[in-house]
């Protein structure tokens, strides 16, 4: 499903943020991604999205090169990806409501149903009474919460997320974790970066770990992965 | 599995997003885009203007004169049979014998119909200022051919015709004027149109560069170009439609005003020019052309991509 083969990364002559990075996520897998700060987590979750490019190396999701994809290609490659971002990138200029609804125009859902899927997906995130709010208005993990409600709204294939709980507190956070894992066992492939490493112990899942650029461990998955095949779950 | 990635955009779900859209911006941006319905509006009231002038000319010309005529007008004071030999004359001549004769009363008359404004200052006369006439229906081959000057200076000279007026004569003097009128207007309203599309593509410029942060966030969700210049394209046109409205209301106002002022006691140049507004086509005329500058002022700006990715 991800699969990075031989990526550097290089924004100037000097520093190098990923450095030969080879690794894959298959179908229906469930990833962390950790390593200090500046380590090159938001790196590479933005080559996934090619919202950067690599310098050198291939990069393949969702069976498409990156590389080799063309620009009008671009937009409905990333409608298969659901991404919270870091700096959570909301609309600001719109209500909650609006920033929901502005995704589901961009999938082509039907406008009657963006109030149902809205709330539904507020709900999940324990935002439903901030429909008609502007972001500005929110704190921080609030807002947080608005950007994983855009990325979760219409169940992605592969589901990134770039530190999502980095502004919750540790009740909140684990109730974020059951919404990806729940995410995950209707069917999407979930990449998730974060330096907070009791998460990653309590779910025992696979993970990846970065220092300075280079992928230095992977960690296999200490329980069980579920939905690890196709088909148990029949969502995928 | 790779789904195709070229699934069309449903247009009946943006379509309403786009113009839900265009109107917030345009609200949010009211200063900036007032300056653009402005400009719109201005360009197109000027040209509207000058239509409106070269259109009542026609009607006055249209009205007054038929197609292609001789008139042949006689003496106010010319005796029956004067009459009756210019009569004879034309019936004499194949070419000139289709004819209509017009009394002085209709003639009055005719002038009261065409010219209601002026028909008050006519009844103020003592007199009956119209001669008697005939009307002689020519074609345009008879005209062009080589006896017909003959033909005309023959009778010229009888007794009795004051003066024989080929309409066609200053009828195409005024047809070329009315050319040069609309020619002036389309030429100084065009030019003012495109400096208005100018000004809109910037206030679009400007919109999307206030945008710019959002735009690269949609683009991030897989919004298309077409999703996200949408807005801007509907933002132009609908600039382009209000400045449209505003101009023939503009010139709607300035005349009846002038209609007013120019009542026939002040002036019987002035007047004929205001017979009435323009035909509902040349308004529609009009607003699809503030729509379509509009439409190309956003088209302009929202070409060139505002951000490039790294
Ligand atoms: N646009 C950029 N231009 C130049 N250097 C950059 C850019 N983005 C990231 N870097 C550098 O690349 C390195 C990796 O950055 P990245 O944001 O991927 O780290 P991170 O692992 O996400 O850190 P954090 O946990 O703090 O979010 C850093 O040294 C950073 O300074
Ligand atoms: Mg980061």
């Amino acid at each position: 499903m991800i699969h990075f083969y031989h990526v550097t990364k290089k924004f100037d002559l000097y520093s190098t943020a990923l450095q030969d990075v080879t690794f894959h996520v298959e179908k229906g897998e469930f990833v962390f991604l950790t390593g200090a700060s500046g380590a090159g987590k938001s790196t590479l979750l933005k080559l996934i999205l090619r919202q950067i490019r690599p310098t050198e190396g291939q990069i393949v999701v969702n069976g498409r090169n990156l590389n080799a994809m063309k620009r009008n290609h671009l937009p409905f490659f990333r409608r298969e990806i659901g991404m919270v971002f870091q700096d959570f990138k909301l609309i600001e200029r719109m209500t909650v409501f609006e920033n929901l609804s502005f995704i589901l125009t961009v999938l082509n859902v039907a406008p009657r149903e963006h109030k149902k899927k809205a709330y539904q997906v507020l709900r999940a995130v324990n935002l439903h009474h901030k429909l008609n709010a502007y972001p500005p208005q929110l704190s921080g993990g609030e807002q947080q919460r608005v950007a994983i409600a855009r990325a979760l709204i219409n169940d992605p294939l592969v589901l990134i997320a770039d530190e999502p709980t980095g502004n919750l507190d540790p009740d909140l956070a684990q109730e974020i974790m059951q919404i990806f894992g729940d995410a995950h066992l209707r069917g999407s492939t979930v990449l998730l970066a974060t330096h907070d490493r009791d998460l990653i112990q309590v779910s025992g899942r696979r993970t990846l770990v970065l220092d300075q650029g280079r992928l230095i461990e992977e960690k296999p998955a200490v329980v069980e992965r579920p939905a690890r095949t196709d088909g148990v779950f029949g969502l995928s | 599995m790779p789904r195709d990635l070229r699934e069309p955009d449903t247009p009946s779900n943006t379509v309403s997003y786009f113009v839900r859209e265009a109107f917030r911006r345009i609200w949010v941006t009211k200063r900036t885009s007032f300056v653009a319905v402005a400009m719109i509006a201005m360009s197109l009231f000027i040209l509207g203007g000058f239509v409106l002038v070269a259109d009542n000319m026609e009607r006055a010309v249209e009205r007054w004169q038929g197609k292609s005529h001789v008139n042949v007008f006689l003496d106010i004071e010319a005796a029956p049979d004067q009459i009756r030999a210019v009569d004879g004359f034309l019936a004499s001549h194949p070419d000139l014998h289709t004819r209509h004769f017009v009394t002085r009363a209709q003639a009055l008359e005719r002038f009261k119909t065409y010219f209601v404004n002026l028909s008050q200052v006519v009844d103020q006369l003592d007199e009956n200022p119209f001669p008697a006439s005939f009307e002689v229906e020519v074609t345009p081959r008879i005209i062009q051919s080589p006896g017909f000057p003959a033909e005309m200076k023959a009778l010229r000279s009888m007794s009795g015709v004051e003066q024989v007026q080929f309409d066609w004569e200053w009828l195409n003097r005024l047809r070329r004027l009315i050319d040069i009128v609309n020619a002036v207007g389309l030429t100084a309203g065009g030019i003012l149109a495109v400096a208005a599309a100018f000004t809109i593509a910037n206030v679009i410029r400007l919109t999307m560069l206030t945008y710019r942060e959002e735009i690269e966030i949609m683009r991030l969700v897989g919004a298309t170009e077409r999703i996200i210049r949408g807005p801007f394209l509907i933002e132009g046109i609908l600039q382009g439609a209000i400045g449209g409205f505003v101009a023939v209301g503009l010139l709607f106002g300035t005349f009846v005003l002038a209609q007013r002022l120019l009542a026939p006691s002040n002036s019987l140049l002035w007047s004929f020019l205001f017979i009435g507004f323009l035909p509902w086509q040349k308004i529609a005329a009009l607003i699809a052309g503030g729509m379509l500058a509009g439409w190309i002022g956003s088209w302009l700006s929202v070409r060139e991509r505002v951000t490039e990715e790294a």
